[in-house]
């Protein structure tokens, strides 16, 4: 809003969503619910926050089941391709190499 | 029933050229289905054809089924084929469709 | 609004929004013979994105339906409209208990029981998934797994989930830690 009525048009964030549009074609990491997070390049998003992303790495978190010490673990998963539902999205951020 | 918003039109067209791909379709319950993309609607309801569930053990139930109608609000994510997909004209027409909201939005 | 039927378009000017109560049948009997439509549909035609048209060519076949408690239930589908509230016939609960200790290699991973229940309507929103019955593969168990009375399976399964929901707990905890949440907390898919 405070840019003025070009502000929406190129470059800059007046709202939460241009943020993500700035990333498109970009690395972003994803945090999910259930668990999971997504490292991937951002092709396409919507108004849901469904998101396609391509070269995906999936992390998952799991919980041994070795009763007492229980240690978490993560498990990675690879995907070429990848439409994710928006409603399982929880944070959307520029991928900081770490 | 109102028209389809623009954001729909756009899913809809991005999974119109998915159509009689093979996709794997992971639930939110950890089921992984692969089958042919038959058709999506505008839930994002999903029909698959000539399916295989991955984890068959965990999950015997769907042994003697040969195509499946996947409620959209069940799914995790869609595991699409790389190749399938046109990651330019997606960008673009993501890009369009972002600027049509701002638009609106003034 | 749109047309339900996937190959013929009702006559021009033919009420659109009168059929849809009626079912598949009735907008079966709308469309059929009718000339084609004025202007053809750019690509593939609208409808096969209703959930109605998805539904539609599944009417009157065997199916499996997973409810959002974690039922299994088979039934032939009878009736259905746009929110996906079905109608079943001979309708059959199907009760699984995979033994704790099964790999892909064990002879038998589990046991199986039916249960059966006559009509039921199901409440759309609680229709995860349903899933066209191949009536060749029908008369066989999924392999592995044989046939007990329900009430021996039925313990069984529910012994398993209770351990499963234990463990699900002790893993939010740990992983609430780290700033997780479930995803579906409350309720068992499938």
């Amino acid at each position: 809003m405070a840019e003025g009525e070009e502000g929406a048009a190129a470059g800059s964030v007046s709202e939460p969503l241009d943020l993500v549009r700035l990333l498109l074609d970009e690395v972003v990491f994803v945090k999910l619910r259930g668990d999971r997070e997504l490292k991937g390049r951002l092709h396409a998003y919507d108004s849901h926050m469904n998101l396609v992303l391509g070269d995906v790495v999936e992390t998952i978190y799991v919980v041994d089941e070795d009763d007492e010490d229980e240690e978490i673990r993560t498990v990675t998963k690879k995907s070429e391709m990848l439409f994710v539902r928006g409603d399982s999205v929880v944070l959307v951020s520029p991928h900081t190499s770490s | 029933m109102c028209a389809p918003s623009a954001d729909e039109r756009l899913r809809n067209s991005f999974f119109k050229t998915l159509i009689d791909n093979q996709v794997t379709v992971e639930l939110k319950n950890d089921i992984q289905i692969r089958g042919t993309l038959k058709s999506v609607d505008q839930y994002l309801n999903i029909k698959l054809d000539d399916i295989s569930v991955l984890d068959d053990l965990k999950y015997p139930h769907l042994s003697s089924v040969k195509n499946v109608f996947i409620r959209g609000s069940v799914v995790r994510y869609v595991h699409l084929p790389h190749n399938a997909v046109d990651v330019t004209l997606l960008e673009d027409a993501t890009r369009r469709e972002a600027a049509n909201q701002a638009q609106k939005a003034k | 609004m749109e047309n339900l039927t996937i190959h013929d378009a009702p006559p021009p000017g033919a009420p659109q929004q009168g059929g849809r109560a009626g079912g598949p049948h009735i907008q079966q009997a709308l469309g059929r013979g009718a000339p084609p439509p004025p202007q053809q549909p750019q690509q593939l035609p609208p409808q096969m994105f209703t959930t109605a048209a998805q539904l539609l060519d599944l009417t009157d076949k065997k199916l499996l339906i997973c409810l959002r408690d974690g039922r299994k239930l088979t039934g032939i589908l009878r009736s259905w409209d746009q929110f996906a509230n079905l109608v079943l016939q001979s309708t059959v609960e199907r009760v699984y208990a995979t033994l704790p200790e099964a790999t892909d290699e064990s002879a038998v991973k589990g046991y199986y029981a039916d249960k059966p229940h006559g009509i039921f309507l199901v409440r759309g929103e609680n229709v995860l998934l349903l899933g066209e019955i191949d009536l060749d593969k029908d008369d066989e168990p999924p392999a592995g797994f044989e046939e007990r009375d329900y009430k021996t399976v039925d313990q069984m399964a529910k012994e398993r989930k209770a351990l499963d929901r234990a463990k699900e707990k002790t893993k939010l905890k740990k992983l609430a830690t780290l700033g997780f949440e479930g995803e579906n907390i409350g309720e068992v898919l499938l």
